[in-house]
């Protein structure tokens, strides 16, 4: 079943920027990124999804539901991006408002039972300790910690991050990414929106791209990075001459050379490689032509920011005018 | 539809909004008294010499004048940024994201609003009619005080949602100067009429009051609240002259009532229709 199912949704403003013609199919219980440069349309788009913005154009469903509709915001959780809570309340106190927004009926929000459940969700965010200080006092982390546990409060079935770890410390992105997956292990589908290309690497199952406003790319995101043709794969080698290099030019072929490149040499023989291979046993012939040529090899494997490139190739190629 | 009761009750007296408005409305209410207590001691007629009974009259109009001043100030600074202000904050977009529709939040967020708008109202009407009555003597019925005090907090809330409509349209500050002009418009209106009672009327100030009337009938409501708290046409004879720009030159009719009421649903159902469709 698919969660998120958009066709050709489209909003502008006075005609320029925004989202045009997006057509998207995020699939249940996956964490599915999407990426873009600033100005690409994301936060239009998210907001559409969310219920904030109504589209010009296009169609799609939350849920099952159409966009826009209050039972399609039923069973979503939304963190967005520039938010603030109510100052003058606590996060017991927010959470009980929000609840009451969701659907619950007041005496509900009195109960044993939603006091404990409060207390869980204050407690997988981090804020057991603040639960009765006033939100004006918080730190922009805690907010956003507080957003997060107004999202996840009411069970939701798909939740929406718009830059969940903007605001966060190291440890609470590392918490932040925990939860992430225990929530996809819940069955619930999460769509972020971040340009933490590390965490979308580390926790999207999926991702898509969007660029000037229009979806250039999305699928599975070992499928994606790998569209570009390949993967990106260091060597750090020993022994190097000024000779090594012509040495190794006529030993690697044609096809290879194009996408070899040595990064730097010391005086003492250290160098750095970087090519570009399109699967494992490219790189092993790679390593075994290096060590017949005399070298040693100290460290071999695929460089981690392979996203960051495919990223900047994708925008990079956009603006070149090459759609992909 | 009731969340926002004690939402916005939380919101007044956290942020002091309340505990402010009721020190300095406490301080007018003082000095007020103290007024009353000066004036109706003047001369030492008897309690029902016409002299007197019009001075405790213009005692009473002029506490209610600046009552409803209070009240309006209230609700101007209360709900001015309703929608926009809340939306540059970003308070509403995490609330809008919930599975209500916005017609609803809106109506539910002019409730948490009239509640205590209304609350405040009554006991700012009560007092300075109670004190003009206990302390000068000016004789008030039950029936009259009722009436003139249903009329006296229908006027705040029509002017509530006149500044929520505008809060939809247009930024804090801007449609807090909008607001407060229009009131000042129609207060202006309200005084000018008063003096005409003098000079005469002329065909051109007729439309004109009118006009504004129409626009926001604040201070026609008020005028009628006033004329029902005095005793309606019993005594009522006594205020359409004599006092200068507080003086009430034509009472607005029971049309003219039922007038405000459609216009206060027309500006309700423009507001919940106008953020239906606003982008957050």
């Amino acid at each position: 079943m698919m969660v998120i199912d958009t066709e050709q949704l489209t909003k502008t403003y006075n005609g320029c920027g925004g989202c045009r013609g997006v057509s998207l199919q995020v699939p249940e219980g996956c964490i599915f990124g999407l990426l873009g440069p600033n100005g690409a349309g994301k936060s239009t788009f998210v907001k559409i999804l969310a219920g904030l913005h109504r589209p010009d154009s296009g169609w799609g469903t939350v849920l099952g539901k159409p966009l826009g509709r209050p039972e399609a915001r039923r069973k979503l959780g939304y963190l967005p991006e520039l938010f603030r809570y109510q100052d003058w309340l606590t996060p017991v106190e927010v959470l009980s408002f929000h609840a009451r927004l969701g659907g619950l009926r007041p005496q509900e929000t009195r109960s044993p039972a939603f006091r404990n459940r409060v207390r869980d969700t204050l407690e997988l965010v981090g804020l057991q300790n603040a639960a009765d200080r006033r939100v004006g006092g918080f730190s922009k982390g805690m907010q956003q910690r507080l957003g997060l546990a107004a999202a996840l409060l009411l069970d939701p079935a798909l939740v929406i991050l718009d830059e969940p770890a903007s605001a966060l410390d190291p440890v609470g992105r590392y918490e932040i990414r925990s939860l992430l997956k225990r929530l996809r292990g819940q069955g619930v589908t999460v769509f972020l929106n971040t340009h933490l290309l590390e965490d979308v690497e580390e926790l999207c199952d999926e991702a898509a791209f969007l660029y000037g406003g229009e979806l250039l790319a999305s699928g599975p995101l070992h499928q994606l990075i790998n569209s570009t043709g390949g993967t990106n794969w260091r060597f750090r080698l020993g022994g190097w001459l000024p000779e090594t290099w012509a040495e190794l030019s006529n030993a690697v072929g044609d096809t290879l050379l194009p996408h070899l490149r040595l990064v730097e040499v010391d005086d003492i023989g250290y160098a750095l490689l970087t090519a570009r291979v399109t699967d494992r046993e490219q790189a092993g012939y790679l390593c075994a032509l290096f060590m017949r040529n005399g070298l040693t090899l100290y460290e071999s494997g695929p460089e981690r920011n392979n996203l960051e490139a495919w990223f900047l190739q994708m925008a990079q190629s956009r603006q070149g005018g090459n759609a992909q | 539809m009731t969340m926002y009761i004690s939402a916005t009750f939380k919101e007044l007296t956290r942020k002091r909004v309340f505990l402010v408005t009721l020190i300095l409305t406490f301080i007018f209410l003082v000095l007020f008294a103290f007024g009353v207590r000066a004036i109706s001691g003047i001369g030492e007629q008897s309690q029902f010499s016409p002299e007197r009974l019009l001075n405790n009259m213009v005692m009473m109009m002029l506490g209610l004048f600046f009552a409803q001043f209070l009240s309006a100030f209230f609700v101007l600074f209360s709900t001015m940024g309703t929608v926009t202000g809340e939306q540059e904050n970003g308070l509403l977009l995490a609330v809008a994201a919930r599975p209500i529709s916005r017609w609803r939040l809106y109506l539910a967020k002019w409730f948490g609003h009239a509640v205590w708008i209304v609350a405040y109202s009554a006991i700012l009407f009560v007092t300075v009619v109670w004190t003009v009555h206990s302390l000068a003597g000016l004789p008030i019925l039950l029936g009259d005080l009722l009436r003139g005090l249903g009329l006296f907090v229908w006027m705040p809330l029509l002017f509530l949602s006149l500044t929520m409509l505008g809060s939809v349209y247009l930024p804090m500050l801007g449609n807090g100067i909008c607001s407060a002009l229009l009131y000042g418009l129609a207060l202006f209106s309200g005084l000018v009429e008063g003096i005409t009672v003098y000079e005469g009327s002329h065909p051109a100030l007729d439309k004109f009051f009118l006009l504004t009337g129409l626009l926001l009938p604040t201070d026609s409501v008020y005028r009628r609240s006033v004329y029902e708290v005095v005793g309606g046409a019993d005594w009522a004879g006594l205020m359409t002259a004599d006092m200068g720009p507080f003086s009430i030159a034509s009472v607005p009719s029971n049309v003219f009532l039922l007038y405000t009421v459609g216009y206060a649903a027309l500006l309700l159902l423009l507001g919940c229709r106008a953020f239906s469709r606003k982008d957050l």
